[in-house]
């Protein structure tokens, strides 16, 4: 069994986080989302990972993982270029993958459960194609799988008017090379892609069966802001956090917190946890870092009141102030307008910015 | 639809045929590797197929 992760696509809805870089290396509780797709593979026993690049943040993609040997898999990458859908993708991946099964996950999706219990449904039976499903309260709004009762699917309906079920394929299936065959034949579809949706139906009149997995726990796709914010707090809610850094006599802590060895809480500040403090990062002072906030590297944080939000590195956070549910990209500043004539907020703004003031 | 791909016979980096035919000749975005890739280095029917659907894979 191998693994094709796919890290193309625009990100043109995490704008302006995703102007600098691609969107699967925005960070999770402090760690790139793709990072969680590699590290689910291992567990699920998969090492050998072929990485799909578009054409957005290929190098730093290579530059963070590079043969992955750090993450004690093997890393082959290929190039998509154009997002020509996710078919063309996992095409892309065929002489890599070779007549072996492979496990195809999307870089931007972050799940609780892993890959592990869909890999050992699709081995119990000669299938196909495994698919991913999940319970969903607004089934018109994804592609959706009709099922049997011995967990077959008998049908995919993209986006239905009246839904069979409420079961909404996730960004993770797992195929045999038989789908490369599925592929060669298909047409892009009306939005001009090859869909891996297409591909799966194609298996199914073939006469392949098509196994289904159910999964329970959470899934987020990462695609939007909100996204981000919603996956850091279900990741630091669930993980175990380690404080290896300094809490100064006098600072204020509680719940579980994060704490890389090279930062510090100083005396005064206050830190509520979940929340995760990545390297060489400082909360000083009358700073208040509340529950499901991750902090990453290189930053300082003083006077602020910051919950529920994500700030991703190299950041200097200084005024008297309060940020809640919010994303800060890189090298990100906030300091203080309080003495400055005439009154009034300062603002440099970068494309595609969103404010609430 | 035929996918195709050429691999980088010096860094094992895959690249899409669209790719290579955009730029044609290019360095092997494998990082670091010096490698020069080719639309040329396809064999003659994959590049044949290619051109012939050109606009498929452009989509
Ligand atoms: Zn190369």
């Amino acid at each position: 069994m191998k693994g094709v992760v796919l890290s193309g696509g625009t990100g043109s809805r995490l704008r302006p986080i995703t102007h600098t870089g691609p969107k699967q290396l925005v960070p999770v509780a402090n760690k790139p989302v793709l990072e969680y797709a590699i590290e689910d593979l291992k567990e699920a026993g998969i090492t050998e990972i072929g990485v799909i690049l578009g054409n957005k943040g290929r190098d730093e993609i290579q530059e963070l993982f590079g043969d992955g040997s750090e993450y004690g898999v093997d890393i082959t990458y290929i190039v998509q270029g154009n997002p020509l859908g996710l078919a063309h993708a996992a095409g892309c991946a065929k002489d890599f993958v070779g007549d072996d099964d492979f496990v195809m996950y999307l870089g931007d999706n972050i799940l609780k459960s892993g890959v592990t219990e869909l890999v050992k449904s699709f081995e119990t039976g000669n299938y196909g194609a495994g698919i991913a499903l999940q319970e969903v309260d607004d089934p018109q709004a994804f592609g959706i799988a009709d099922v049997d009762n011995e967990g077959n699917v008998t049908e995919l309906i993209e986006k239905p008017d009246e839904p069979p079920t409420n079961l909404a394929l996730i960004g993770m299936y797992v195929f045999s090379p038989a789908v490369f065959d599925a592929i060669d034949e298909l047409e892009p579809s009306w939005r001009g892609e090859l869909e891996i949706t297409d591909a799966i139906q194609d298996l199914l009149e073939d006469g392949y069966e098509i196994d289904s997995h159910i999964v329970t726990g959470w899934w987020k796709d990462t695609g939007k802001p909100q996204d981000i914010l919603e996956a850091n707090r279900l990741v630091l809610e669930d993980t175990e956090l380690n404080t290896a850094g300094v809490v100064e006599d006098g600072a204020q802590t509680d719940g579980c917190i994060e704490l890389a060895d090279s930062s510090v809480i100083e005396d005064g500040a206050v830190v509520r946890g979940p929340v995760s403090i990545a390297e060489n990062t400082t909360i000083k002072s009358g700073a208040y870092v509340g529950p499901y906030t991750s902090i990453g590297a290189n930053s300082t944080l003083e006077d602020i009141h910051i919950e529920n939000s994500v700030v991703i590195g190299d950041s200097e956070i200084t005024t008297n102030g309060r940020i809640v549910d919010s994303l800060l990209g890189r090298n990100a500043n906030v300091g203080s307008a309080d003495e400055l004539l005439p009154e009034g907020r300062r603002l440099v703004v970068g494309e595609n910015s969103q404010l609430k003031l | 639809m035929r996918i195709i791909t050429h691999t980088c016979p010096a860094c094992g980096t895959v690249v899409a045929a669209n790719q290579l035919e955009d730029s044609r000749v290019m360095k092997c975005p494998g990082l670091g590797c010096q490698e020069v890739v080719r639309f040329e280095d396809l064999p003659e029917d994959a590049r044949e197929h290619f051109l012939e659907n050109r606009d498929r894979y452009q989509i």
